[in-house]
């Protein structure tokens, strides 16, 4: 997909928005493999600023089009039904990371059969066919305008969002943005606007890999089912993939005995709903926000016009050096544990305890953490 | 708190090892929650499920006629099927107490979620 001729498939950007693992993505202007940076500064953003006249941007624009038409769709229902208040942490360093891995996860899951499953879910087939409906509806008035837009383009806002890692650069991001920016806005006369933009051109560099890209996702999608987040609440998309990991058979029971705020077993009540969820943890706080995303949850399914339904899912406040579960009734246990810079040896010791409790409580499944 | 829930939760007061199964169920409050029905869902979760334990537990909650066992056939019975899916899934406690039925130790389900927290002395060694 990068350095092909890629050709914008009206179905493309739905089924993007419905992979769950993925954070944010971006349609791939250029890839560059192995970038050779020259030796000074000047030269290095002298040469970003040449960049931006030399590369192929009409396809990448059809394509973000094509996006932007299908979101304007999607906020217009998001608006009426929106009630719930959402909290929301600054995830900046992750996101630099995670697009990264976008790209590469992207082009894995377009072949990845679990994915094309996925698509054949009735509510899924239902969801695109019907945007899809709309959007064919509205394009054809557009299909006018496109022609023009190639002679005169519009005078869009944008802003160019450098994510840079490396050690041996000799430039700041916000140097190789400005100067990137100011040459894409000589280009094509747009207005830089850092708020309120309509295209976010993305120039991510890491060690000698460069890729131009454009923005599709505004929020990152790894905050989809979570409105109540605690301190150290996982992503819903690093939730899916742990999941993935368990290969979850249908009627597993799936437990994660320290589930904080519920990221992992929210994802697995939406995503494995043949599969049965337990959400246990010992302190209120977390059981209580577990508790409300759920109902949050079956909130958005209501407000879709579906059925009021309930979810294969249940919280419970318990201490996990003392699960109350019988044994032989669990199937999976996936979990984040709570390791890391922020917490002591005891949890060491408590990880210790807990895979005892693993291997009396379950019928021989994978323990993930 | 689902009765499937209820059906895999067993006290763990110091001592009493396998005689804390099953939590003794009373409940004040109740909610219906409707969940969609998969009858393969339900079909492969009863033989997960202590029998006795359920029908103690539904007969508590005074959720009508169950079998004293899957009846025969049971896979291709979609009545059948469909009671124990409501029984399994659609009947939340929402307050009410679990007992543990060796200890008499209690916990309670405060907003359709049971705490299984023991003090200190309490708990296994």
């Amino acid at each position: 997909m990068h350095s092909q001729k890629f050709v914008p498939n009206i179905f493309f950007p739905y089924q993007v928005h419905c992979l769950r693992s993925v954070d944010n993505l971006f349609v791939v202007v250029q890839e560059f493999k192995d970038y050779q940076f020259k030796e000074t500064k000047e030269e290095v953003l002298k040469d970003f600023e040449e960049l931006a006249g030399k590369l192929s941007w009409s396809d990448p624009l059809k394509v973000w089009k094509i996006n932007t038409n299908f979101k304007k769709k999607k906020t217009k229902h998001k608006k009426i039904n929106q009630n719930s208040s959402k909290e929301k942490i600054d995830n900046g360093q992750g996101d630099k990371r995670d697009e990264k891995d976008v790209k590469k996860e992207f082009t894995n899951n377009a072949l990845d059969s679990h994915i094309l499953d996925y698509y054949e879910k009735p509510a899924i087939k239902e969801e695109i066919s019907t945007l899809v409906g709309d959007d064919l509806a509205s394009c054809k008035d557009e299909t006018d305008e496109s022609s023009k837009e190639e002679t005169s383009p519009e005078v869009l806002k944008f802003r160019v969002t450098c994510n840079r890692a490396g050690e041996k650069h000799c430039f700041s991001s916000n140097e190789a943005a400005r100067d990137f920016g100011g040459a894409v806005q000589d280009y094509f006369k747009w207005k830089a606007d850092m708020t309120n933009f309509d295209v976010e051109v993305l120039l991510n560099i890491h060690n000698n890999e460069i890729i131009v890209g454009i923005a599709l996702t505004e929020e990152s999608l790894h905050r989809r089912n979570i409105t109540h987040f605690g301190p150290t609440t996982l992503r819903s998309t690093l939730a899916y993939g742990m999941l993935r990991l368990c290969a979850p058979q249908p009627t597993d029971i799936i437990v994660d005995p320290m589930c904080g705020t519920g990221a992992i077993p929210i994802e697995g009540a939406t995503e494995w709903a043949n599969c049965f969820h337990i959400a246990g943890d010992n302190n209120p706080l977390a059981v209580n926000r577990a508790a409300n995303n759920i109902s949050s949850l079956l909130t958005k399914s209501q407000t879709k016009g579906k059925l009021s339904c309930g979810l294969p899912i249940d919280a419970i406040q318990w201490d996990i050096c003392n699960l109350p579960l019988r044994t032989g009734s669990v199937d999976i246990i996936v979990t984040d544990m709570p390791f890391g810079k922020r917490w002591d040896l005891v949890f060491l010791k408590m990880g210790f305890t807990f895979t005892c409790y693993a291997s009396t409580h379950m019928s021989s499944k994978p323990v993930i953490f | 708190m689902k009765l499937l829930t209820h059906n895999f939760l067993s006290s763990h007061v110091k001592g009493v090892g396998p005689r804390g199964f099953p939590l003794r169920l009373q409940a004040s409050e109740v909610r219906i929650m409707p969940v969609e029905f998969n009858p393969d869902f339900v079909a492969r979760m009863i033989p997960k499920v202590e029998w006795a334990a359920l029908v103690e537990a539904a007969n508590t909650l005074s959720l009508g006629e169950v079998p004293t066992e899957p009846i025969q056939g049971y896979e291709q019975n979609e009545d059948f099927l469909r009671t124990m899916h409501h029984i399994l899934l659609e009947v939340e406690v929402m307050e009410g107490t679990l007992q543990c039925p060796e200890s008499g130790r209690v916990f309670p389900i405060t907003r359709g979620i049971p705490n299984m927290l023991l003090s200190d002395e309490q708990t296994e060694a």
